[in-house]
Parts: structure tokens; C-alpha cells; sequence
């Protein structure tokens, strides 16, 4: 392989019809995009971006497969991911005991994934949706109940899905979603 | 403050010095003007100039407005968090920035990333670098008036945005290089949407040429406006594309290589002029550069089946579930220990170069879970004194031209 090599340059230089030239090279791509425009805004909220697997979006919270290590409160960056104590009881031995399950708070989460991807059991995951509204912010603080459901996602109900990819001529496009599509 | 209220020597002028701010006495007809920091000409900093009809005389970048205290808060955190938390710095360069982080506690560790990771970790390095370099761009564009230039490299930079996004879950904060290796591999398909934006970024920026850096308008305002002579860029220390444009050949993958910088085939360009044309321009020869070095980094990850991207250290003990979610998903799940890690005591030093020039990382570890101190000098930082030495002489018009060519990203100084 070859290293990385330093190249001298200078700015081109500016020609006698350069002030002609350029401005009418100018005024030429104007025309061209005038006629042709480039445009991708997502018509929000009758579109919505379908966002691809993957997407760290929301987390939810599969309370089966929890093992209530809290590693993922431990490495959580912004102590959205909190453990509360919540009494039950033992199906076997039908005692009273108190368990520890993760719960998570909204208004602190920046979400990195870091809780996803350290819970050894795979008991967390995100929803592909960012765009969720909350009415107030104790709400964003979910309890253990809620943060077993994915959250609700309005724009999904309202709008059509959308996908954004990348072309050779175009850079982003936006084309209609189809199902099935990861 | 009040004495910056007016300039006409009712107030003790020569006696006030405030770091970053200090004024004096000028004399008559001079008029001291505060740009900043809500101006939308400034970003979140202010420049204070004072002027003589509509030249520059004098001009003092006032920094600080953004400040987090990131070194300290770092220093209460274990050692993961702070790759999310110095990410703030510059979220659009995200990768750039907390990488040399990672390789210097990667040094007291005593660990290096596989060599899958590594070429992973220069393939978001330069989405980023191109991604940050359009950034610069827009508000450039929009900072000389020509409004069609905040539109396209906008439009554009979602390109690399959705590579980036797609690749490790998030539009900008990233927080994608972990100790010892990357949380992600490539998905399926990935390297030829990516050929394919690299096509399309190389007649855009064609496109560039002709609507904006060689149009005769813009090429008025922008020759021979804020000349970094090489010397004074010396002398300032002075980082990045800037030092570049004036004819110093500086750059951290060429000086000091890291990741896998030194086996990739590309240039530094290094221009000779140093005004603010020479400082666009450069950077639209680095976007080429980086756009060649994302073309290697396709076809080695092509070539390369898929190979654990986490170092063994933490790899080897990986439940099976892990395993098979990487091999399915390519999803590089973190072990537990990752939160618990003790990292050995020892100084450790590491940089990059980041779409602004150099970043420098200094960490010390007393050996326990959380960093002792983490000491980190930005690019935007050693950039900021520049104002103040090009400025002076310059009409007022020429602020922001100058402001956006330097391309100074004010949280990203401030930390
Ligand atoms: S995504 Fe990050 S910030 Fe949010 S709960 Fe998980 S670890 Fe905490
Ligand atoms: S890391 Fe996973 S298994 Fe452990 S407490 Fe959190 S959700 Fe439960």
C-alpha cells in the first residue's frame, strides 16, 4: 500500500474572460436546477421517515428475558436508566421479596444504545421511531409498566412511510416504503 | 462590564482587562462594535472590533459563551461515558473527536482495535470529515449572502448523514468507536450506497465550482480577503485546513498516522496563498481526498469477510448469544465489564485530525474506574486567535468572510 503523499497546489487561475465565463457557468446551473429541481423535504406529518432496522431509536423493555443484572442502569452515560425496587412474590416458594427492574427516563436519555447493547440477555430494544410527543415531562419518566410497550407512534397512523436513498444523480431521494424492506 | 459600554473614555478604558476582553483607550472617532454572541454572524462567540468609518482597526475573539466544563465532568464518569459525553464537543464530527479518546485509553490498556475496526473506524472518520466540511460550507455560503450555497451543502450533507445514521443508529452522536474496537459492523449493501454517494459528492462538488468558488462574485470577495501569512500561521499554531491553505504541511494522518491512515493512498493537498479562497478550496480538495479514501475502505471491507471488531480482551468473554447477534445483526455487543473497566494507572497522549484541524488528548488514570484527568486541547481552540491577528484592516464586510473561511466552531473551542 501507499502512504498518504503532500501535493502543492495553488488556486486556479482567473483567466481574461473569467468574469464572462464563470458568470455564465454560474447562471447555467441556476437554470438547470430551476428547471430540474432537487428537492427531498419530507411533507411531515403526511410522510414519516421510515427509519431503518437498526435505527436507535426508543427502548422497550422485554421483562420475560430480563435477568435484572443492571448493567445497563451501571453503564448508562446519563443515568436515564435507573433500577427500582418492586416487591413480588416468589412463585415457588410463595415468600415476599423485592426485585430489582430497569425503568427509564426520557428526559435525561441521550440515546447512545449503550444499555442496549451491554444487556446480556437481549432484553432491551429500540423501536425504529424517534418522533414521539409526551404531554408533559413527568410522563417522559416511564414506570416499569409502560416501559414494556413500544410507544406510541402517531405519525405512523397519519402519514405514509418513506425511505431515503442514496442515487448516483440525485444524492438523497425520497421513495414510498414497501413493506417488508429492512 | 459596563465599562464596554462606549468608547469615548468616560469610563476607566485603561484599566480594564478581562481574559479574552481586555480593552483600552483608543481616541477619537473610533467606535467599538460587539458582534456576538447572539449575532447570527458569530455562532455562540463574540468578537469585539473596534472600527475607524468602516475598517477594522482592532478585533478581539471573546470566547467562552459554550463552555461545559467537559474536562471536569469527564472526571466524574467511568471511563465509557465519556465517549458520549466529549462527542458534544462537535456532533457533527463526532467520530473525529472522541477517537483519539479511545486510542489513548486503548494505550493504557494496553490493547489495540482488529484491523477490521480500524478501517470501520476511518470509514466514519471521513463521513464525518466530509459530512463537517459541508457544515462549514453552508454556513459560509450563507455568511457572504449567497444563499444557494447554505441550500446545497445542506442538501448534501444528508447524504453522508444517512451512511453515517445507517450505519451506527444515529444521525450524528455517533458514539461509535468503543475501547478496543467499533459497536458496529457494515450492514449488507451499505459499500455500494456508498460508492454511489462518493459518485455523486464528485460532480457535486463540480457543481460547487461553478455556482460558487469560481463564481466571479463570490472570487471578488473572497481572493486576497484575511491572508494567514505561513509565517504568523506558524507562529499562532494555527491547525487543520487553515495551516494547510497557507502553505504549511501539517496533518496529523501524514505526520503521525493513525488507524490505518498510513497504508490508504491519498494527498494532502497543501495550498500556497493562504487568503480565504485558498481556505475553500482546500477544502474541496480534501473532500476529493477523503472521497478516494472512502473508495479504499469500500473495497477493502468488500474484500474482507466479517471478522470480530471488538479486541479479544473483551470479545473472548462474549456469551454465545453476542456472538450469534454479531454474526446475524453485526451488532458488536458490549460486555459488561465495559462499565466496570479499571483501567491501568498511567499518562497516555493521543490525536487526530479532526475536520478543523489537530485535537489532542491528554488522560491519566490513577487505575481506577474513572479517568483522573482528561486534558483536551481542540482544533477550534488554536484557531480562535487567528481573528484577531487578520482581522485588523479589513472593512466590516469582511468579518464574515473571514469568519466562515476559518471555519470555528465556537462548542467545540469552548468544551
Ligand atoms: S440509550 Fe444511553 S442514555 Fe438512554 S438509557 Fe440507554 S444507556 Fe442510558
Ligand atoms: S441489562 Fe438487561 S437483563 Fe440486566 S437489568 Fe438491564 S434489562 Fe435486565
Amino acid at each position: 500500500m501507499v502512504p498518504p503523499k503532500p501535493v502543492p497546489k495553488t488556486k486556479p487561475r482567473r483567466g481574461i474572460f473569467h468574469a464572462f465565463k464563470g458568470n455564465l457557468e454560474a447562471l447555467m446551473i441556476g437554470v438547470k436546477y430551476f428547471i430540474d429541481p432537487k428537492r427531498f423535504t419530507l411533507i411531515y406529518p403526511k410522510e414519516y421517515n421510515k427509519l431503518r432496522e437498526g435505527y436507535r431509536g426508543f427502548i422497550v423493555l422485554i421483562k420475560q428475558k430480563c435477568i435484572n443484572c443492571a448493567s445497563c442502569a451501571r453503564i448508562c452515560p446519563a443515568a436515564a436508566m435507573k433500577m427500582i425496587r418492586i416487591p413480588e412474590v416468589d412463585e415457588k416458594t410463595g415468600k415476599q421479596k423485592v426485585k430489582n427492574w430497569p425503568v427509564i427516563d426520557y428526559r435525561r436519555c441521550i440515546f447512545c444504545g449503550y444499555c442496549v447493547d451491554v444487556c446480556p440477555t437481549e432484553a432491551l430494544y429500540h423501536v425504529p421511531y424517534h418522533d414521539v410527543v409526551y404531554q408533559n415531562m413527568a410522563e417522559m419518566y416511564l414506570d416499569l409498566e409502560s416501559f414494556q410497550k413500544p410507544p406510541e407512534y402517531k405519525a405512523a397512523e397519519e402519514g405514509i412511510p418513506v425511505r431515503y436513498i442514496v442515487d448516483e444523480e440525485r444524492g438523497l431521494v425520497k421513495v414510498p416504503y414497501k413493506e417488508g424492506e429492512k | 462590564m459596563s465599562g464596554f459600554v462606549s468608547t469615548r473614555g468616560q469610563v476607566g478604558f485603561n484599566d480594564l482587562k478581562i481574559p479574552g476582553a481586555w480593552s483600552r483607550k483608543i481616541g477619537k472617532d473610533l467606535y467599538e462594535v460587539f458582534i456576538g454572541p447572539q449575532h447570527p454572524g458569530s455562532g455562540h462567540m463574540r468578537i469585539i472590533i473596534r472600527i475607524d468609518g468602516d475598517v477594522i482597526v482592532e478585533a478581539d475573539p471573546d470566547m467562552g459563551y459554550v463552555h461545559r466544563t467537559m474536562e471536569k465532568l469527564g472526571e466524574g464518569r467511568e471511563w465509557i461515558k465519556g465517549i458520549p459525553l466529549y462527542e458534544r464537543m462537535a456532533i457533527h464530527d463526532a467520530c473525529n473527536v472522541t477517537l483519539p479518546y479511545v486510542r489513548a485509553v486503548e494505550q493504557l490498556l494496553g490493547i489495540e482495535a482488529p484491523l477490521r475496526a480500524k478501517y470501520l473506524r476511518v470509514l466514519l472518520c471521513e463521513i464525518n470529515r466530509i459530512a463537517a466540511y459541508l457544515y462549514g460550507f453552508g454556513i459560509f455560503g450563507v455568511f457572504v449572502g449567497h444563499s444557494t450555497m447554505y441550500m446545497w451543502p445542506f442538501g448534501d450533507r444528508e447524504v453522508w448523514i444517512e451512511l453515517a445514521d445507517w450505519l451506527t443508529g444515529a444521525r450524528l452522536t455517533h458514539s461509535y468507536p468503543v475501547f478496543g474496537g467499533v459497536r458496529r459492523d457494515v450492514p449488507a449493501d451499505f459499500t455500494n450506497q456508498l460508492r454511489k454517494a462518493i459518485r455523486y459528492m464528485r460532480k457535486r462538488l463540480e457543481e460547487y465550482r461553478k455556482i460558487y468558488v469560481d463564481n466571479p462574485v463570490i472570487r471578488a470577495r473572497l481572493e486576497d480577503v484575511g491572508v494567514i501569512p505561513k509565517n504568523l500561521a506558524i507562529e499562532l499554531g494555527i491547525t487543520g485546513p487553515n495551516l494547510r491553505a497557507s502553505g504549511v504541511l501539517y496533518d496529523v494522518r501524514y505526520n503521525d498516522p493513525y488507524e490505518v491512515y498510513d497504508e490508504l493512498d491519498f494527498e494532502i493537498p497543501v495550498f500556497q496563498e493562504g487568503d480565504a479562497l485558498a481556505r475553500v478550496w482546500q477544502r474541496v480538495e480534501e473532500i476529493k481526498q477523503s472521497l478516494r479514501i472512502l473508495e479504499q475502505v469500500a473495497d477493502w471491507l468488500d474484500k474482507h469477510p466479517r471478522e470480530p471488531i471488538l479486541h479479544d480482551r473483551f470479545w473472548k468473554t462474549a456469551p454465545p448469544l453476542h456472538k450469534k447477534i454479531f454474526e446475524t445483526e453485526g451488532r458488536a455487543k458490549l460486555v459488561p465489564l465495559y462499565a466496570l473497566l479499571k483501567v491501568p494507572k498511567g499518562k497516555a497522549y493521543a490525536r487526530a485530525e479532526t475536520a478543523r484541524g489537530e485535537i489532542t488528548y491528554y488522560v491519566e488514570s490513577d487505575g481506577g474506574q474513572k479517568p483522573y484527568r482528561v486534558r483536551i486541547v481542540s482544533a477550534s481552540a488554536r484557531n480562535a486567535i487567528v481573528f484577531k491577528y487578520i482581522l485588523p484592516g479589513h472593512r466590516v464586510m469582511d468579518l464574515p468572510t473571514i469568519y466562515g473561511s476559518i471555519d470555528y466552531f465556537p462548542p467545540e473551542a469552548d468544551r
